[in-house]
Order: C-alpha cells, then structure tokens, then sequence
C-alpha cells in the first residue's frame, strides 16, 4: 500500500529540478485565478488544463506507446455525449457520468484495437483517423445523439456541485485542475507500473520486448484501451463547460490532430511534455485568435501559430522538454 | 544557435505579456456593443459582408446623414444617453462553437461590452448566447435561423430575424401557389411536375435544423421527399452528393448550403447535365455575393428564400439610400445576410435610447418592450416586436417576414423578388432552363 501511494505520488526518480518545477506549476495554477481577473485569461488557464489533461492521456498511446494515433477525439466525443445525453434524458448527477463515459470510449477503443493494431506506423495513424471521423459522421446522422444539432444541457443557475455548473470561471478552473491532478497521478503511477514498462519496452523494440516475455499485441492493445478511457474524462468536462455540444464542437479532426500536436510539441514520452505543449500552443492560439482574429489582418494568427509549430517540429523533434532537458544535462555535467 | 532560439522565445513571452495588458479605455463617451462573427475559414466572406453591414449601421447612428429618412440617420450617437456612440467590438468565431463561447466571455467581462450580437451560425449562437444568458446581459441575434434558440426560454436572448420554421412555411406556401396558379406568368403547375423533392443540407445545426423543418412541412403538405442527406459543408468536392440528387430523379432540388458548398453544388450539376425543374436555396451561401460572382450566368433561375433584395428599393426609398451607401463602402448590393446585421444594430441603437442607460436589467426591460415600426427599416417587415409568433417561442420578433428571390439576367441582374407573389418585382422563370 505505501508503495502504491509512493508511486502514485511521488517523483524519486525524477531529478531535483523537476520535482521543484513541478511544486511551483501546481502553486501558479492554484493562485492563477486570483492574480489573473481577466475572464479571457481565466478562459485560456481552463482551456490550457483541459488541454494538457487531453494530452497526458493521448501520451500513452502516442508517447510511451510510440503509436501515433490520430483519432483522440472519438474518445473526448464519448465523453462528452455520454455526459451530455445522461444528463439530459435522466437527470443523472455528473460526477455519475464520468465513469460510464470512461467505459463506453474504453470498451469501443478495445473492440477496434484487435484488428487495428495488426496495421503498424503511418497505416495504424490512418486507421485510427480514419475510425475518428466515421465515428463524428455516425454522431451526425443518428438521431437519438440529436445528431448535427447536437445535445444541449439546460443552465441551472448559481453554483451546483450535482451537475457541475458555475456563474464564475473559478470553480471550472478548480474543478478542471481537480480532474487533471487525477489524470496525470494516474499517469504517473502508470509509467512505473508492469505495465508501463512493457509499453515502453514495445515502443523501444517489438522483438526484443518480445524475447523477454511480454506478449507485445496485448500490451498495445491494453494501452490503447486506457488512453480511450482517459479520452473521455475531459469530453465529460467540456460538456457541463460549453453546455452544448455537436459533432462538430467535440469530435472533429482538428481536435484530434491538436491533442497530437500539443504532445509532441512538449515532448512525447515525458509527463511534462503534454503540459509544456499545452502551456505554449493553447495561450498562443488564444490571444493569437483574439487579437488578431477580428482585426484587419485576418488569417495572420493562423500563420504565426504554424510557422511556430513547424519552427518547432524541424528544429527540434523530441519537443521543448527535450530541449530544456538538454540544457540542463550541459550544465549539470 | 541558440541564442537565436533564446531570441526567439522571449519574443513570444514579451509579445503574449503585452497582448494581455489591459486596453487602456478612452475617456470619450461610447457604448461598447460585442459582435461574434465567422471572420475566419470557409464562412469568412459571409462573416465580412455581416461586419460590414453592422458597421453601416453604427455609423449611420454615430453620425448625422441627412436625407436618408428614418430616425437613427438623425441621431448624432444615442440621444437617450447624451450622445453616446456606439463602438462595435468585433470578434472572430472560427465557426466553433466552444471558441465563440470564450469570445463571449472575453467581450463580457473583459471588454465590459453593454450587450452582444451575433454569431450567424446558430452553433455558435448557441454557445455564445448561454455566455450573456449566465453574466445577464443582453444578447440581440439577428442572423441565426435555426428555431431552437428562441425555444430556450432565455430572459437575455432576442431574436430579430424570423425563423426556419417561418421560411419553410413560405417555401411550401411558393410550391403550393406553384400548383394553385398563383405566380405571375406562370400557369398552374401539376403537383406531378415538381414531385418528389430532394433535399441537401449541410451538417451542423442550422443544416439539421433546416432539413427537419423541410421534412416536417412536407408531410404536412403532402409532399413526396424522394431523397434528403447531410453532408459537410467544409467539403472541397461535392460530386458524389451531387449525382445523388441527379440519381433521385427528383425535379426540385432544395438547399441549406453555405457559399462554398452551394457553389460545389452547382458546378457539380452543370458539369452531370442536371436538369431539375426548381432549385431553392436556404438563403445563407445561395444569397452571397460570392455565390453570383463567382457563378456568374449559372446562377439565373435558381431561387432562394431571403428577407431582403435591393430591388426593395423600388418601393422603399430608405432602403435604396441607405443600400446605396452600403455599396460604396464594401462594393455590393446589401444582401439578406448582412441587411440584418444592419438591423441588429438598428434595435441595439432603439433599445440603448429607451433604456436611457447602459444597465443590464434597464435594456432587458427597454428590449421586451421595444416595437421598431416597419417604415424605419430596411426590410420588407411589419416592424420589430418581440413575442411568440410560433408555439414554444420566446423573445422572437413577430413582425419579421420573409421573401423568396429569383436570379435573373446575371451577371449583370439583380435578385428578383417572386414571393409573396402579391409583391412580386418580376415573371418568375420556371421552369428552369437548366446551364449552358
């Protein structure tokens, strides 16, 4: 049991100035509302974590797993229908949607992994593409998701903890940040679990993962399965966030495609990555959006936002956290 | 190297520290009034005619223009506030619903606006408009025709533009004159000639919205449908959605298409050699100026239901003046989309100057009990009233109206008005002669 708890919460075999860096983001995100009373810079903190929270869960598959996978929004879709359309038809409590949500993107993601993993590299990314979209179309042309015109909650008024809905952004930013805290012990513990070292064992040489005993099919297998699951949980969330939701607003290919790329801008395969990448390109986008969005020079934040991501995609493929963890090793030495 | 990369960052940090220091507000007198708009992506061409037109509108109420002939055109800001001008804050909503959402919330509480308007896709003004319904504050919307949002029963939420359920009554009161003999020049049209329909409508709410009103009436009415499909209307190729309308054997072909996708359409059943009888376009992409300019000829013959066409002018002189200035500006005749962008602002000026104040609860009061009468505006309408003119709704205009247009004689024609057939401004062409 103290095991557990260690690795769950615990970073003993991160170095020091991990562990620091890490103390103070958790200390900037829970003053973060207090300093910052701007409602758009409260927006981007929630968005920012909802983001990074997408993406420690897409770094199972994508980073330890070394699986590129191009379908993450199915996941996030389950989520949020499946909080959306549960609250609406039976008035079920949030928090006692979260798991069904979970279990729903989990069971489809393990049903589709048998025959998809028999696809490697590129054609497996096309697969998992592939699957995202005909998933958003399905979701489109059912009526009983209440396809394009999608699903929406009816507001409740003041601050309700049973269906999670605030006045005040506040609460979301607590609430968001509550649920990424869970994700990413989650994840922490995962990536010194069995498990977690059998993926990374696949990732780094299928034959020789293989002589030692693991049996590589189940192993990704099993991956992708939770990375559905962790999907779902921040679909539940932008359900009671936006109050509405539509194919559109939580399975297109754009998101899947920026939980990708938030990723690998961070750093795959490292817990920090998905929240240095998140950190960057969410803020960026944003105020890129805001400001230049409705002015004159319109499209231009969509250019400065590529040329960036590309920038960074040339010039440096392991990501920022490769390139601060770089410095720190020269200096170190 | 990596001082170049070191430069390169501190650049981003500097630029996103200086992108959130506050506006500084100047100390002249104005009221800030939020517009969420498609400003980007495949919608951005509407999104830009909508800007334009709102913009008309504030400068007509911020500055005197002689001779026009309603009120607003006298004022020198708002009158009821001591001359306050109105400042129309833009915000671009990338057609994505949660991104309008945080575009509302920044205009809200960071901008201070008084009220917003908005967002043309009735997704975006779903989200956008829970934003005012929870912060209270007014929400004036009067491009999105999907009849969901005025059923919501929100208290900060009005709606100036009629809705779906409004102008697929009128397209089944045009197919039903068709067959009854009513328009002018044309002789009564066997049921048999226009049956059965196929329908098209793009994928998002307001595409949905429209499909299951057109199915609704047409079983009301006894219509035959015998094909209707969604597709996506960021599409690049619309080939195989085109030949199955062609397959349908259907004689009318009915829309709800945005610019892009609708001209798709049209391209894709010239090149098949389509040969409907009747095409009707759900207003949107089949009323843009991109739609005609870049169709040219192609275009006459299709009809579209609208609420506004500057052959208007004819009998409304305002219309034609302030039409008239509108082109100067931006180089096109007004068209329904961005007419009622200039009437959005038009009620948010009538509202400011009854409330006398820029309070929450002052406008809200100010908006319920507003009556535009119909002679100040540059629609065909009755007025602007808000009320329940159809079954579940509220805070909807009641005195709106809609018109179905025809093209004729381009490139160098004008939408012809054909319905209501009593105000008809020419023959209506039927059938269609099919693309050369």
């Amino acid at each position: 049991m103290g095991q557990l708890l260690t690795d769950i919460f615990f970073f003993n075999d991160r170095p020091r100035f991990e562990r620091v860096g890490f103390l103070i983001f958790i200390l900037i995100i829970l003053i973060f509302p207090w300093i910052v009373t701007s409602a758009y810079g409260r927006a981007v903190a929630i968005k920012f974590l909802l983001f990074a929270l997408f993406g420690l869960g897409w770094n199972l598959i994508g980073g330890y797993g070394g699986q590129v996978d191009l379908g993450q929004a199915k996941n996030v879709g389950f989520g949020a229908y499946a909080t959306a359309l549960m609250i609406v038809w039976w008035k079920v409590p949030f928090w006692l949607t979260i798991i069904p949500g979970m279990i729903i993107a989990a069971a489809e993601s393990f049903a589709i992994a048998y025959p998809m993993f028999r696809l490697k590299g590129h054609y497996f990314a096309i697969a998992t593409l592939c699957v995202a979209l005909v998933w958003k179309e399905l979701f489109i042309f059912w009526d009983w998701t209440g396809g394009a015109r999608g699903v929406e909650i009816p507001i409740r008024s003041g601050a309700d903890f049973v269906y999670m809905q605030f006045n005040s952004p506040i609460y979301y930013h607590y609430f968001i940040f509550f649920l990424f805290l869970l994700q990413f012990f989650f994840m922490n513990w995962f990536r010194k679990s069995k498990l977690g070292y059998a993926v990374q064992a696949v990732r780094d040489n299928e034959e020789a993962a293989a002589s030692l005993g693991i049996n590589v099919y189940r192993t990704k297998v099993v991956n992708y399965t939770i990375t559905g699951g962790l999907g779902a949980l921040g679909g539940s969330f932008m359900a009671v966030y936006y109050l509405y939701i539509d194919p559109d607003a939580v399975m297109p290919l754009d998101l899947s495609i920026l939980i990708a790329m938030t990723v690998m801008v961070g750093g795959a395969g490292s817990i920090w990555g998905p929240i240095i990448g998140a950190a960057i390109l969410i803020p960026l986008d944003m105020y890129l959006g805001a400001w230049l969005g409705a002015q004159k020079r319109l499209g231009i934040d969509f250019m400065v936002y590529a040329v960036i991501m590309m920038v960074i995609a040339a010039k440096e493929p392991r990501g920022i956290w490769g390139i601060i963890e770089r410095k720190i090793k020269k200096e170190t030495r | 190297m990596t001082w170049k990369k070191m430069g390169m960052f501190s650049l981003i940090v500097l630029f996103s520290l200086f992108l959130v220091l506050p506006n500084l507000s100047l100390a002249q007198k104005e009221v800030k009034i939020g517009v969420i708009l498609p400003l980007s992506g495949p919608l951005a061409p509407i999104g830009k005619s909508l800007k334009e037109g709102a913009e008309l509108a504030a400068d007509i109420v911020n500055k005197k223009y002689p001779g026009i002939g309603i009120p607003i055109a006298e004022w020198e800001g708002i009158p009821g506030l001591g001359g306050a001008k109105i400042k129309l804050i833009f915000s671009d909503s990338r057609g994505d619903p949660a991104w309008g959402a945080e575009q509302a919330k920044r205009l809200i509480e960071d901008e201070k606006v008084v009220g917003l308007m908005g967002a043309y896709q009735s997704a975006v003004t779903k989200t956008a408009s829970v934003e005012a319904e929870r912060a209270g504050i007014p929400f004036v919307n009067p491009d999105s025709t999907s009849p969901d949002l005025s059923k919501r029963g929100f208290k900060w939420f009005w709606r100036v533009t009629p809705h779906e359920t409004w102008f697929t009554r009128d397209l089944f009161d045009f197919l039903d004159g068709l067959v009854a003999g009513k328009a002018q020049g044309v002789k009564a049209v066997p049921k048999s000639e226009l049956e059965p329909l196929a329908v098209a409508a793009e994928n998002t709410e307001w595409g949905a919205a429209s499909l299951a009103e057109i199915e609704k009436f047409a079983k009301e009415r006894g219509w035959k449908i015998a094909e209707s499909f969604k597709y996506p209307h960021k599409a690049t190729d619309l080939t195989s959605e085109a030949r199955k309308l062609t397959a349908s054997k259907a004689p009318t072909f009915l829309f709800a298409s945005y610019v892009s996708d609708a001209i798709l359409f049209i391209k894709a059943l010239k090149e098949m050699k389509a040969t409907p009888r009747l095409i009707w376009g759900q207003n949107a992409g089949f009323i843009q100026p991109d739609f005609w300019k870049t169709l040219g000829a192609d275009v006459n013959g299709i009809v579209s239901r609208d609420v506004f066409s500057s052959v208007l002018g004819k009998v409304k002189p305002e219309a034609d003046r302030i039409n008239k200035i509108y082109k100067e500006r931006s180089g096109f005749d007004f068209d329904g989309s961005s007419a009622r962008d200039f009437i959005g602002v038009q009620v948010w000026a009538h509202a400011l100057n009854a409330a006398k104040s820029t309070d929450p609860k002052a406008l809200q009061k100010a908006l319920n009990e507003l009556h535009i009468p119909g002679k100040e505006l540059i629609m065909p309408w009755k007025g602007v009233k808000f009320g329940s003119p159809f079954p579940g709704d509220t805070n909807q205009n009641e005195l709106g109206s809609g018109i179905i247009i025809q093209y004729q004689g381009y490139p160098d024609g004008k939408p012809e008005i054909v319905f209501p057939f009593e105000m008809a401004t020419s023959r209506l062409i039927y059938p269609f002669a099919g693309w050369k």
